[in-house]
């Protein structure tokens, strides 16, 4: 039953059809599936697969986004029971996201902490135009291990290398790894700023934010 | 192998533009009927002088120069269909000419070709003509086949032999643009019997037709107006394309190279009603400049808009336009040139509602096949093709629930709505296309991939042995008779 219920599962993410993730976790649940297992041998598998599909071109944006959505329904679905069972899952690392201070542009920032969450990150997703010091904080509020910031402005990237400074300057930089992105963002800008990571989409910066945490 | 071939996807649209307003059409026409009546074209053919002779025409035997009254002209004229049918090898992929359908085809007759292996150029053969004629049987901008390079290999009777490898290669109509004289007209249409069975089935649903090329000024090829009446009595539909060119064949003003194009056109097209009333017949000119410095050829202008001008000057007339679309002068594939020189063809000709079209794939002013070429003007061709359809503004398409679930400052990549109409609604373009390395390939790079794959992928349908053999029979006559055959 359980193997027949995992493929549900995959499915269900596959599909991008939260409805049916939740009702497959509620399922598990009541059938006292193990909800660890639920998510590793059933959800993430459809999230791997979306993931792979998307690389080859084959999935597009919203299927991803919506694999994303799913997954995080269904975990959500799953959390209270793991609480219960004194369990929880084993997260890559925790990651602080944000779009920096001065710029509005959110898509780019939001499909990286979709795919990062759905891939096993804990994502603090602080939004949009957000200051250096508030990074800072929420770095210091949830010990993150990662910090991502987006920038679609030539004119704000420049915030970019501003956290890293802050970060610096707090002693931070060597436990945390920073992660920049957005459209003006290129290898040689993250050469320049001293960054750790970029890549130019979200699938990719899932493998750069596994890489960091020693998860690749 | 794959067979199955993607289904033809012709220009449709209800969209149109005018290029010259009806007064200028009357102008346009008045010039040409004066040309015919008083200043006449040249018919160096004795049976044409005949049948113009029969009907009232004034014929001068000594000049061979035929001076046709207005209202021959119109009488003539009154008998042309409209609209009528191309047949294929397969019945599905027959073209119906009807208003606001536009077929497009491959160009031709080009004369050298870059090697697809080698990458070296050289004189075209008789496999080119097969090899284009199986990709253009794949792609769906391809309504029909021309065959785009000469079958030089083959010597006299090249024509036929370009026509062979056609139908071995392609399901589609082809039309030849090179088949010249009574005889070879006559093979052509034994050959033709073979793919449809009977006379009677030709007539019905004609598996080829002819574009013969009239000569500016005011001049009919001998062969090639012989041959057009060979084709015309079988019912096979024959064209007259006038090539004028500004200053040296024409005057160096546009409505005079037209008028000159259209007087050659249209008093083809009387003899042929004259001989055959009803005949299948079509109007259609690519008028070109010699550059004022050398005398070079050029095709395309930054003023080319005669290419589209002339297609209300065949429905003025009532007779149907095959439109010149495309072969850039460009000497080199897919650079800027390439492009920018035929971009606007497609769309401005569909736009015109020209009945069908030629011709994608060459280069170097209908003269150098660069394989990949089909492949870029196709694309071409489907941007056009996309732009004149009319878009669909419904309640689902216009989405204002989602809109309003999302709301200000969100987005819209986790909705539904967006799942179901993101994958459709962009329609990708050659430099589409994603490399390994995650980026967008270089066109002309992935254009050349797609030739490969299509040669090595893709399977016509093959004709049957017994028709196969039947016109390998007719080709070796043909041979033997004209002097022809592989050299």
């Amino acid at each position: 039953m359980s193997q027949e219920l995992f493929e549900s599962m995959a499915q269900s993410i596959i599909d991008g059809d939260s409805d049916v993730a939740v009702e497959l976790a509620n399922k598990a649940i009541a059938a006292g599936v193990d909800p660890l297992a639920a998510i590793t041998d059933g959800f993430v598998r459809g999230v791997n697969q979306v993931g792979e599909s998307f690389a080859r071109g084959e999935a597009f944006l919203p299927e991803l986004v919506m694999a994303g959505e799913a997954m995080k329904a269904a975990v959500a679905t799953l959390e209270p029971e793991m609480q219960k069972r004194g369990t929880q899952r084993q997260m890559l690392g925790k990651v602080v996201l944000a779009t920096v201070e001065g710029d509005i542009h959110e898509i780019g920032k939001t499909l990286v902490g979709t795919m990062l969450s759905a891939s096993g990150f804990e994502v603090s997703d602080m939004g949009v135009d957000v200051s250096a010091a508030k990074i800072l904080a929420k770095v210091k509020e949830v010990g993150a291990d990662l910090v991502g910031l987006s920038a679609l402005l030539t004119t704000t990237m420049v915030k970019q290398k501003e956290v890293i400074d802050v970060l610096d300057k707090e002693g931070l930089r060597r436990k945390v790894k920073v992660m920049v992105g957005g459209a003006p963002v290129t290898r040689e800008w993250v050469q320049k700023i001293e960054a750790d990571g970029y890549s130019e989409d979200a699938i990719g910066a899932v493998a750069v934010a596994k890489q960091l945490v020693g998860a690749a | 192998m794959i067979t199955e071939r993607p289904a033809i996807e012709p220009i449709q649209t209800d969209f149109r533009l005018k290029f010259a307003t009806d007064e200028q059409l009357d102008m346009l026409q008045e010039a040409t009927l004066r040309i015919l009546e008083e200043v006449g074209v040249k018919f160096p053919s004795e049976k044409t002088l005949r049948i113009f002779s029969e009907h009232g025409a004034h014929v001068d035997k000594d000049t061979q120069i035929v001076k046709i009254p207005r209202q021959l002209v119109m009488k003539a004229l009154s008998t042309v269909p409209r609209y009528f049918k191309l047949g294929a090898r397969d019945p599905a992929c027959d073209l119906q000419l009807q208003e606001n359908v536009t077929y497009f085809c491959s160009d031709g007759c080009g004369v050298e070709t870059i090697d697809f292996e080698t990458r070296q150029r050289r004189p075209s053969c008789k496999e080119d003509v097969g090899k284009m004629a199986h990709i253009a049987d794949y792609l769906s901008a391809m309504s029909f086949s021309w065959p785009m390079v000469s079958a030089q290999d083959y010597g006299t009777t090249a024509p036929l032999h370009e026509m062979d490898a056609s139908w071995n290669n392609t399901v589609k109509h082809v039309q030849s643009e090179t088949i010249m004289g009574e005889k070879p007209c006559q093979y052509a249409v034994e050959m033709a019997k073979v793919l449809t069975g009977s006379a009677e089935e030709l007539r019905r649903r004609p598996v080829f037709s002819l574009t013969v090329c009239t000569i500016a000024p005011l001049v009919q090829d001998k062969e090639g107006i012989e041959g057009a009446l060979v084709l015309a009595e079988a019912g096979v539909p024959v064209g007259f394309l006038a090539m004028p060119t500004l200053g040296t064949t024409a005057p160096a003003t546009l409505p005079g190279a037209y008028v000159v194009g259209d007087a050659e056109i249209i008093s083809a097209i009387v003899l042929m009603q004259l001989a055959h009333p009803g005949a299948p017949v079509f109007h259609s000119m690519m008028h070109a400049w010699a550059d004022p410095r050398s005398g070079n050829y050029i095709s395309y202008s930054q003023n080319s808009g005669g290419r589209y001008i002339v297609v209300d000057m065949a429905h003025h007339w009532n007779i149907p336009s095959f439109g010149g679309a495309y072969g850039t002068d460009s000497p080199v594939a897919g650079n800027w040139q390439s492009a920018a020189e035929v971009a606007l063809d497609p769309f401005l000709i569909g736009l015109a509602g020209a009945e069908f079209v030629t011709g994608m794939g060459l280069s170097n002013t209908y003269t150098l096949l660069y394989p990949e070429s089909i492949i870029l003007d196709a694309d071409i061709y489907h941007r056009a093709r996309y732009q004149l359809m009319r878009q669909d503004i419904s309640p689902e398409t216009l989405a204002l629930e989602v809109i309003a679930a999302v709301g200000p400052g969100g987005h819209f990549l986790a909705q539904k709505h967006t799942r179901q109409h993101m994958r459709a609604s962009l329609k990708p373009a050659i430099n589409h296309e994603v490399g390994p390395d995650g980026k967008y390939r270089d066109p002309v790079e992935a254009a050349r991939d797609k030739v490969a794959w299509i040669i090595k992928n893709y399977q016509p349908e093959p004709l049957e042995e017994a028709k196969r053999k039947e016109l390998i029979r007719i080709l070796s006559a043909a041979d033997r008779e004209l002097g022809g055959g592989r050299k």
